[in-house]
């Protein structure tokens, strides 16, 4: 017990006045958040962008107008010269633009905002099939009407995107406390001193362990309160569930750190194999493009990477993604039991002294 | 000039070896190539895409008159089916088995939507047909109230919102075809709607063009960030810089040997990713022009010089290490390399604004008939040389080769 609490002081002093460590433990998340949130959060969302408007005839003006102010979800800009509306079209003043000439509709795009195109292109059509109606006095049979369903029906993607880069600072972290600190403490030879000491191999790693805890609950409460703060989210967080799932996913993924640090020899190649691996799962687990985007060989890559499930289950703690309980707790358990599994390789075979 | 050049070919086999190195500088740019392709690339394109769809048609019953609901399931089906061999069709389309339930069925799949494993449910309500025959029925003029399918989306999800969009669309022009067939609208006084591309060429950039260059200059930047500092701090830790010095190879050989060698990496990076966009993935940009090629060498050197700068700021390799990767992100990302700047608050803007990537990146798509850029052609040269200017003055002033013992 004397070990354990001399361990947990040490550690704790380890993780402070490592300013790297610090940094991309608290910092790095919230760079994410910020980033992410500022440039992708009003992506490809219509309602914010700003349409064009030059009519350089008056036939069917009314139902023009009428149209228009149907589709009251953008904001329109009109001008005089079709010239002008161009160049703020390619300056990206305006999104895009429409210039009816009396015979036909002309929806003009910047051929280079390839990623924002297809949203307005459906918005223009909308307005040209609406448009094509009124002239002709007809009026719609069918209409959808659409009903937002989830536990925040109001969320927007970025909403679903924070608790996403949550369980990438804990995948993160989780991975680095094996791969990273534990074979730099080998590399700098402080376990072979710790080793042929009295204190147990298990001791160690319940330090690390306890210490990676705190450190992922305060900074996954920063990120989100920085989230809730900044840009104004709003999460339904179910604190248990919250508390549970930190602490299985902060063992769980440490437990993946070991395999790493098992299958890679150097230790100081085993954080680069790590921060590699996170990366790449960040991409594919559907944390900031959605999995159905993908082609079927990723989905079904996507639907092995842990990461995916512990985006799915953050998302479910926080309230903005329904799960079936029993999913939910079979991941939090899969993660105890890859730590259960994982635990006693790591005190055999990685906390043991370079020479060895 | 030959010590120069086996510094060069040092620096590139090292970088070559060094299986971490490779993954940074080679492995990583074709990832993002291949994934940001695979995923950006094909959206609002049928064939590439899926999404998982629940249909019930609650109106089966309806007299023959009146059953315009099958036309609407046929669709669906029809979408389901895939179009060519070997593509995946636009909808994964779940409908109630015989004898279910209809509101269980409506009930399950709303909740499996609520859990990501559904992009939308779309119901077709009891009455449809009703309300379709008394919307057609209704005098010219009038408004009646249409028939209303409802379609449950989540507002979360990105797929779900596009899907829903997609599902509004194909409704759209059930719509118009039913309209047509009653004789309320005719297709021959319909208005055209005509697209109009502005920028290089008549029609949209393709998003493996507008990706390329910026994957292109995000390995010469990973390069220069990682690369330079990586080479130069970890030898200065490991004392390999101090038995350069008791051979005759003075400062600025080693320099010149090194920067030749971080050229000829980067060279070996364009190649590589250039190759494989133009012949995996379908580009059509060159770079075979004196402006992107001088666009390209600018880039380089700036970031060759950058890393100059970080390995003088920083007193361990470690330490370089960690500055690197503190920088890496948000220049990336706030730079325009991948996804446009929009809207972002000031604070962001200034970032954007001092950050030399963006001049570079949107130099280069210029230079490719890409983009046209907010910056003007002396702020795209300036500020990457204004970068080299700054770098190269601390670097020289603060930068320590281990010369003295």
């Amino acid at each position: 017990m004397t070990a354990l609490r001399a361990l947990l002081v040490s550690e704790s002093r380890v993780l402070l006045r490592d300013r790297t460590t610090f940094f991309f433990t608290f910092a790095f998340p919230l760079i994410f958040v910020l980033i992410f949130g500022f440039v992708m959060g009003g992506f490809g969302n219509v309602s914010r962008s700003t349409m064009g408007l030059f009519v350089s005839s008056d036939a069917d003006r009314p139902t023009l107008d009428e149209t228009l102010d149907a589709a009251a979800s953008m904001a329109l800009e009109e001008y005089s010269s079709l010239e002008e509306m161009q160049e703020a079209v390619t300056d990206r003043r305006i999104d895009f633009a429409l210039h009816w000439d009396g015979a036909s509709l002309r929806f003009l795009y910047d051929a280079n905002r390839v990623q924002e195109n297809f949203a307005f292109a459906q918005v223009a059509a909308g307005l040209s099939s609406d448009f094509n109606l009124r002239r002709q006095g007809a009026a719609s049979a069918v209409s959808v009407e659409p009903i937002p369903v989830g536990e925040i029906a109001s969320a927007g993607w970025f909403q679903l995107v924070l608790p996403g880069i949550l369980a990438f600072g804990i995948l993160s972290s989780g991975l680095f406390a094996v791969s990273g600190h534990l074979t730099a403490m080998k590399e700098r030879k402080v376990l072979d001193r710790l080793i042929v000491t009295p204190m147990p191999p298990l001791a160690l790693l319940v330090a690390i362990a306890a210490v990676r805890l705190a450190v992922a609950y305060v900074s996954t409460l920063i990120t989100l309160f920085v989230g809730m703060g900044v840009f104004g989210l709003r999460y339904d967080v179910d604190w248990i569930r919250f508390a549970v799932l930190v602490a299985c996913a902060t063992v769980g993924t440490m437990g993946i750190g070991t395999i790493i640090a098992l299958v890679v020899r150097r230790p100081s190649s085993a954080s680069n194999v790590a921060n590699a691996l996170a990366i790449v799962m960040m991409f594919l687990a559907g944390i900031y493009f959605p999995v159905e985007f993908m082609p079927s060989f990723l989905r079904a890559i996507s639907a092995g990477l842990p990461l995916t499930h512990l985006a799915n289950a953050m998302r479910y703690a926080t309230g903005v993604m329904d799960m079936a309980e029993a999913e939910f707790w079979a991941i939090t358990a899969a993660f105890v039991g890859i730590a259960a599994l994982l635990f006693p390789i790591l005190a055999r075979y990685v906390v043991r002294p370079l020479r060895q | 000039m030959k010590d120069v050049l086996l510094i060069a070919l040092t620096h590139v086999t090292t970088a070559i070896r060094e299986r971490v190195t490779l993954f940074w500088f080679l492995v990583f740019p074709v990832f993002m190539l291949v994934v940001l392709s695979i995923i950006f690339g094909q959206i609002g394109q049928e064939g590439e895409i899926r999404f998982d769809i629940a249909l019930i048609d609650q109106d089966r019953a309806a007299p023959a008159a009146r059953d315009f609901s099958p036309m609407i399931v046929e669709v669906f089906r029809e979408l389901a089916t895939p179009q060519l061999p070997g593509q995946e069709p636009l909808f994964a389309l779940h409908e109630p088995p015989d004898g279910e339930d209809p509101e269980g069925f409506v009930e399950r799949e709303v909740t499996a939507l609520r859990r990501g494993r559904r992009a939308a449910v779309v119901v077709i309500p009891a009455g449809f047909g009703d309300a379709v025959l008394r919307a057609i029925s209704a005098p010219m003029g009038e408004e009646p109230e249409p028939a209303r399918l409802a379609v449950y989306m989540s507002r979360t999800d990105t797929a779900s919102q596009m899907a829903s969009e997609i599902v509004a669309q194909v409704l759209s022009e059930i719509d118009r075809e039913i309209l047509i067939r009653s004789g309320r609208f005719d297709p021959s006084r319909e208005i055209a709607t005509e697209t109009v591309w502005l920028g290089r060429s008549d029609a949209e950039t393709r998003y493996i063009d507008f990706l390329l260059p910026g994957v292109i200059l995000m390995g010469f930047f990973a390069n220069g960030l990682f690369g330079v500092p990586g080479a130069i701090l970890f030898n200065r830790d490991r004392r390999i810089l101090r038995r350069y010095w008791v051979t005759p190879m003075s400062v600025p050989r080693f320099l010149a040997g090194f920067s030749l060698g971080h050229l000829a990496l980067c060279g070996l990076q364009f190649a590589l990713l250039f190759l494989l966009g133009r012949y995996g993935f379908g580009a059509t940009i060159s770079f075979a022009a004196p402006i992107p090629f001088l666009t390209l060498a600018l880039a380089a050197v700036t970031f060759l010089s950058f890393g100059f700068l970080i390995a003088s700021l920083a007193r361990t390799a470690n330490a370089g290490m960690a500055v690197a990767n503190v920088l890496n992100m948000p220049m990336m990302f706030l730079s325009g390399m991948f996804f446009p700047i929009v809207g972002l608050p000031s604070f962001l803007l200034a970032v954007v604004y001092v950050n030399p990537v963006s001049y570079l990146v949107s130099g280069l798509r210029a230079s490719v008939g890409v983009e046209s850029g907010p910056f003007s052609p002396a702020l795209l040269v300036g500020v990457p040389l204004g970068w080299i200017a700054l770098s190269m003055l601390v670097a020289a002033r603060r930068l320590k080769w281990d010369v003295e013992r």
